[in-house]
């Protein structure tokens, strides 16, 4: 039970829609002999009811605290890791040292700064920015990906921590982009905006929502939807403060 | 011209969000191929309808498509291809526009920007799970006839 709502968690906070996660912990309970599964998963918190053939019945909770962060090899080895408990049921002390070694593996830095600089650089191009352009935003990618590192755990929520995020690096560019005349501040925002912006998030809400997840889709979607009011409302103030407001 | 540089690009951001997203080493190049595949389809259906709402669709459907099927070639999970895949679908230029317009005042732009980007994102979303869901209905069916527990 107790490793079953270890798994649901790590699904849910690895990015796992909300019906997968339903339906990854159902299985896993049938495979385990339970005759009856009753998961209920929101995003902050999973109820699990388990029915065994002896009429036994079993109820845990799990409120989850943590946010979000997008980790998909994770995902994808939580997902064979509940496929091999499908299928051949091992036992629980070998799905407890598979889980522990999966959730402890810490994925390398390089990747997620290699990342932030590549996609933020592509996008401002994308976009119709000119390659330098694409380097300054390929710059202040690398420093949003900084920011994440240690300015995330300090802020008390992400709302705060977005704001911020976007005003100092709103003020960067503009500043940068007031000073060297041949950059387009907008070109630099925009792909910068897409490293921020919370898009798979809202994205994957409508998805909940038009799939039959109406309470959890609505809940990711009005979180979202902060989420971006925060960080445009950053970067509207670092412009409006730098007296930049032309295109 | 655009085009091309347009398909690098889009190619290269999936391959950065890819990388954000840990995505592992073995699917990074067919997750990057998603952007390319996404803005390649975005852009021929660009041309043939108007609005701001089927081409995003159209491309979504597409995305989706392409997802759910190398999920299956790789045996991993669809998510690992489709968030990679749709990211340049994401109206992130819109968005700043919109916002930019409310700053400084036109709010008339602000409204036709703020629609076009409310406008994308619902187009994409419809599509994807459009595609998702014909997928669960077809494996459910597929699965029930190979008996599951009974419930």
């Amino acid at each position: 039970m107790d490793i079953m709502l270890e798994l649901g968690e790590e699904l849910l906070s690895s990015g796992a829609e909300v019906n997968r996660v339903e339906d990854t912990l159902c299985r896993i309970g049938f495979a385990y002999g339970a005759k009856k599964v009753n998961v209920f998963v929101i995003t902050s918190s999973i109820v699990m009811t388990v029915i065994f053939s002896d009429d036994e019945e079993l109820t845990c909770t799990r409120r989850i605290m943590r946010s979000v962060s997008t980790n998909l090899s994770r995902l994808e080895q939580l997902n064979n890791l509940s496929r091999i408990c499908n299928e051949h049921t091992p036992d629980i002390g070998e799905v407890k040292a598979r889980l522990k070694e999966i959730t402890t593996h810490k994925p390398t830095r390089f990747f997620e700064y290699t990342g932030s600089i590549l996609a933020s650089g592509a996008f401002a191009v994308f976009f119709g920015g000119t390659i330098f352009d694409g380097i300054a935003a390929a710059f202040f990618g690398a420093i949003i990906c900084l920011l994440s590192r240690i300015f995330a755990p300090v802020c008390p929520n992400r709302v705060f921590y977005y704001f911020s995020t976007a005003f100092l690096v709103g003020i960067g560019i503009s500043i940068t982009a007031s000073l060297i005349t041949l950059l387009h501040s907008d070109k630099i925002m925009i792909g910068d905006i897409m490293l921020l912006i919370p898009g798979i998030a809202i994205t994957n809400s409508i998805r909940d929502m038009l799939i039959g997840d109406t309470l959890s889709g609505t809940m990711r979607f009005i979180e979202s939807l902060i989420w971006a009011v925060a960080i445009a409302g950053g970067f509207m103030l670092a412009i409006a403060v730098t007296g930049r407001i032309a295109l | 011209m655009i085009i091309i540089q347009q398909l690098i690009t889009a190619m290269l951001g999936s391959l950065g969000f890819a990388l954000i997203f840990h995505v592992s080493k073995k699917y990074l190049i067919s997750a990057a191929f998603g952007g390319f595949v996404c803005w390649g389809v975005y852009l021929l259906a660009a041309e043939f309808l108007s609005g701001f709402f089927f081409a995003p669709f159209v491309a979504a459907v597409v995305s989706t498509l392409y997802s759910e099927i190398s999920a299956r070639c790789f045996k991993a999970p669809t998510t690992v291809f489709l968030i990679p895949s749709v990211i340049p679908l994401i109206p992130g230029s819109s968005l700043y526009y919109a916002m930019h317009y409310a700053v400084s005042g036109d709010y008339l732009q602000f409204k036709s920007f703020g629609t076009q980007t409310a406008l994308v994102a619902f187009g994409m979303a419809v599509g994807i799970s459009l595609v998702s869901g014909i997928f669960a209905v077809v494996f459910r069916t597929i699965r029930v006839k190979h008996a599951m527990p009974d419930k």
